[in-house]
């Protein structure tokens, strides 16, 4: 009769734990979706290679006014997250500059989208390299740059439709994902160019 | 798996739906493995944490206030500095959490937490402790996880001081796992003539 007793008891508990072990599985399962960001190039390596010849650095801070606020919402159709933009330019051996860098970034349900966004002194896009995703994203974002999109985004000016680019991306057949991860980093060149016209091309110190 | 009649009686009645201590060894093996294995998953989430969030009331509340603010309160016209910049000497922006990306965290990490928490509630129930305190580490093991996001969402809303209370519920919750760590090895180590004999039943 004991032993009896003492066997329905494993059983059952066996089969709490069997249920834990599944759980377990399940956690393991849930816990890979998790999605730190990650750093695909540093900063500081896109300005570096994007202004190769720059001989000297600054740094300009924009804290967004009102007025400009309001510009870029017009202009581009999207509000600034962050009240704070950061211009990284570059100048020549004589003191002439070669253009400058910005960061922009899109967040989405998936997590940000960063991209390296140089633009030469002529005000058009010399480079585009993206600096951030997540763990997730950081295939859909390669896959994207395979189709060479953003070769099409050089010389684009601010407020000019990135067409080309956009039909590249969706003609080449890379799957939804990829090609949603390829419209963020579109998207956040289109927000970089809006904020490098208003904030850094025409003054924006206000 | 042995009775329901308590562990070593050190006062108060500390019947539990079973005891860990008189169960079978691959149960037992079950239950330690879990808890090392959560350790170990616990050593990463803490280096994760630090890198992405930093471990300081500043450096957590950095990655959750948003920086968004209406444009209602923003000065009429922009202002800007310039400064020499060394690129050698550049920082990475600190890491930042919004919104929509906090929504995504919180959908798996709340339940992956209410997960653990039970999984932790099915070992505390098997440890032999008094009814009052298997409940209190019941409840702190859900409630740290619930604490935790529901600082990062106050957090979100502006209040940047709420950061003290994501970092003290996961400092809560390490320490409910020490507990019931400890708990399940003295369980598990106890020598079998500390068992109480199972109650014979008597069938109709």
């Amino acid at each position: 009769m004991k032993t009896t007793i003492r066997r329905r008891k494993i059983v059952r508990a066996a089969g709490a734990l069997a249920a834990a072990a599944v759980a377990a599985v399940v956690l393991g399962g849930a816990a890979d979706h998790i999605t730190p960001t990650v750093v695909i190039e540093k900063q500081a390596d896109v300005i570096r290679s994007t202004l190769p010849d720059a001989r000297q650095f600054f740094l300009k801070t924009v804290k967004i006014g009102r007025r400009d606020f309001a510009r870029i919402e017009r202009n581009a159709d999207f509000e600034p997250e962050d009240p704070k933009v950061k211009f990284y330019y570059g100048q020549g051996a004589s003191g002439d500059p070669v253009g400058v860098v910005l960061f922009p970034q899109v967040n989405t349900q998936h997590g940000p989208f960063e991209v390296g966004l140089s633009i030469g002194p002529d005000g058009t896009v010399q480079a585009v390299e993206p600096t951030k995703a997540t763990v997730e994203t950081r295939s859909w974002v390669e896959k994207a740059v395979g189709t060479g999109f953003l070769d099409d985004l050089h010389g684009l000016t601010p407020g000019e439709e990135p067409t080309e680019a956009l039909q590249r991306l969706r003609s080449a057949g890379i799957g939804k994902m990829p090609t949603y991860a390829g419209v963020q980093l579109v998207t956040a060149v289109e927000h970089g160019l809006a904020l490098y016209r208003v904030l850094y091309a025409d003054g924006g110190q206000g | 798996m042995s009775a329901a009649g308590g562990g070593p009686g050190r006062g108060g009645d500390r019947r539990g739906p079973y005891s860990l201590r008189a169960a079978d060894r691959s149960v037992k093996l079950a239950a330690v493995l879990f808890l090392l294995v959560l350790g170990y998953a616990y050593i990463f989430a803490f280096l994760m944490v630090r890198h992405y969030a930093g471990t300081t009331p500043k450096d957590v509340a950095a990655t959750y206030v948003p920086t968004k603010v209406e444009a209602s309160a923003l000065p009429t016209e922009s202002k800007s500095t310039t400064r020499a910049l060394d690129l050698g000497a550049m920082q990475e922006e600190h890491h930042t959490v919004d919104t929509q990306l906090l929504v995504q965290d919180s959908h798996i990490h709340i339940m992956i937490y209410a997960i653990v928490a039970a999984l932790l509630t099915l070992i505390i129930l098997g440890l032999d402790w008094s009814p009052p305190w298997r409940d209190l580490m019941i409840v702190c093991a859900f409630g740290t996880g619930a604490l935790d996001f529901a600082g990062q969402w106050l957090m979100k809303a502006g209040l940047g001081g709420f950061a003290w209370l994501t970092i003290a519920s996961g400092w809560g919750m390490t320490a409910v796992y020490v507990v019931v760590l400890a708990g399940t090895l003295r369980a598990v180590t106890a020598k079998k003539r500390d068992e109480t004999p199972i109650p014979e039943r008597t069938n109709p």
